[in-house]
């Protein structure tokens, strides 16, 4: 199965009617494994701020998390495993595995809830593959 | 079927269907007694008392005893709710600040496996006090029996970053009292339940530090009878208890006062939020109703050493007189009213399939 198909039909899925608006697997060096045609054009130090979250929670609260120029408030998460954030009604989902990150932006009416079962769902599933 | 709200804190449990301009219908006391079975003993001190013991379900605002609390939620649900076993509905619990994560999905257990539920939501107290005076953003201090939670919220997320909790709260108010109270009234016992009652009748917070000063040593003593009848003189005493959260070092503990702690939790959060979270300060929970700490806390605001001041959020009118009390309760009442016809909570099936773990999914 190639990385493109894994977000094409599992991150970019229905859920009760809503998808995602964009979702990508990054590695953490911030390289593009795959991604949604819509996901927005990051910079590679916004991706290590994000990384560097994780080693170091915390460290992204203050002045919040950027994917593409987008800022996004950083929002209760799993310290070391998941990053979220929010923008208004939408948000973003960032989940690490062992050595990628498992990302899902999502808009109304898509709730945070359901972004962030597929992000993780997908992102508990590579961890267990060992990716 | 209308959803449940409950709201169980350290001192008191606030529950009842979900109706968003309206007191709580039940609010009951979460201290419970529990009556030993025969051959049983209590405390382990061997002696074969059987006296009922008392079982503090709620500690510090988080469930210590699970059978406890199974026990009160079971009364209220299907006593004074009137849910009936095999058709039981939707509800949504209000938590503290940092719940640690198996005891929220240690909750969501038992309410889909001990009571089947049909759909569940849990949702922090500062989000939903901020509900009930209409707003998704500013600062809830809330100081409760157990503990204060101090959070900055944003758009209905709270920055548990910039959020502080305290470990004392009403209870340690009603101790501080109960030691004044027995330095002046040297022969009379006085019951902690009664110091309690003491305490929310006379209670009152001096309008600034100098105002506190000049009624330790001057003071209109006031006589009180206890239900068994002795008589004791509350003076000055009545002002402590209010002064001690402008100056904690009064409970011994080297921590700032209240309206310093907002300023520098507020300082943690990024700065373009700073107006909004400060100009909309609410004070809730059961100990901030106290006569004049609304006042006192406007004034030590007025002077504090932020740029810019912190105000409090005036209640919308159609809201009960109380709200400082059961905002938490209201707002997850609102919440309730859009959370579950969206479907954002946690259904029976997803839980099933999923685990307890759903719940950190799924609701914050």
């Amino acid at each position: 199965m190639s990385w493109q198909t894994y977000v094409d039909e599992h991150l970019m899925c229905d859920i009760d009617g809503q998808h995602l608006t964009a979702a990508a697997i990054l590695g953490q060096d911030g390289s593009v494994w795959a991604q949604s045609a819509a996901f927005p054009q990051f910079k590679p130090d916004e991706i290590a701020a994000i990384v560097k979250d994780f080693d170091e929670p915390g460290s992204l609260a203050p002045t919040g998390l950027f994917l593409g120029g987008t800022k996004y408030m950083v929002i209760q998460g799993e310290p070391g495993a998941v990053i979220r954030g929010k923008k208004g009604a939408g948000g973003v989902c960032v989940k690490k595995t062992n050595q990628a990150l498992v990302l899902g932006v999502y808009e109304e009416p898509m709730t945070p809830g359901q972004c962030n079962m597929v992000v993780e769902r997908l992102g508990d599933y590579l961890y267990e593959q060992g990716l | 079927m209308e959803a449940v709200v409950v709201d169980y804190g350290s001192k008191l449990l606030k529950a009842g269907i979900a109706s968003p301009d309206q007191d709580p219908p039940y609010i009951i006391p979460t201290k419970m007694k529990r009556v030993l079975e025969e051959g049983e003993e209590a405390g382990g001190d061997g002696t074969g008392n059987d006296e009922e013991v008392m079982v503090d379900t709620v500690v510090r605002g988080f469930v210590s005893d699970w059978d406890a609390m199974e026990d009160l939620l079971h009364h209220v649900l299907y006593t004074n709710i009137g849910w009936e076993i095999g058709d039981e509905g939707q509800i949504l619990f209000t938590e503290p600040l940092f719940t640690p994560k198996y005891l929220r999905e240690q909750l969501v257990q038992l309410m889909f496996e001990t009571f089947n539920v049909s759909g569940f939501y849990a949702s922090e107290q500062a989000v939903l006090s901020l509900y009930a005076v209409g707003r998704i953003s500013g600062c809830t201090i809330d100081i409760g029996h157990g503990k204060i939670d101090v959070a900055p919220v944003c758009e209905g997320a709270v920055h548990h970053m910039a959020s502080k909790r305290f470990e004392t709260g009403g209870v340690d108010l009603t101790n501080l009292l109960a030691q004044e109270l027995q330095k002046s009234n040297p022969s009379v016992n006085i019951d902690i339940s009664d110091v309690e009652k003491i305490k929310e009748l006379y209670a009152k917070c001096a309008s600034d530090q100098i105002e506190f000063e000049k009624m330790q040593n001057s003071y209109l003593p006031e006589q009180h009878t206890l239900p068994d009848g002795q008589v004791i003189t509350i003076g000055k005493e009545r002002y402590i208890v209010g002064e001690a959260l402008f100056q904690p070092q009064i409970l011994g503990l080297e921590e700032y006062g209240i309206v310093e702690q907002l300023v520098s939790s507020v300082s943690n959060v990024a700065s373009e939020y700073h107006r909004q979270l400060l100009e909309n300060t609410m004070l809730c929970g059961g100990t901030a109703a106290m006569t004049g700490f609304e006042k006192r806390f406007q004034s030590e605001a007025n002077v504090s050493a932020s740029a810019i001041r912190p105000a409090l959020v005036k209640p919308p009118e159609y809201m009960p007189e109380n709200l400082a009390r059961n905002s938490a309760w209201m707002g997850g009442a609102i919440l309730a009213k859009v959370v579950f016809p969206q479907n954002q909570h946690v259904t029976k099936g997803e839980y099933d399939e999923t685990g307890p773990a759903i719940v950190h999914k799924k609701c914050f």
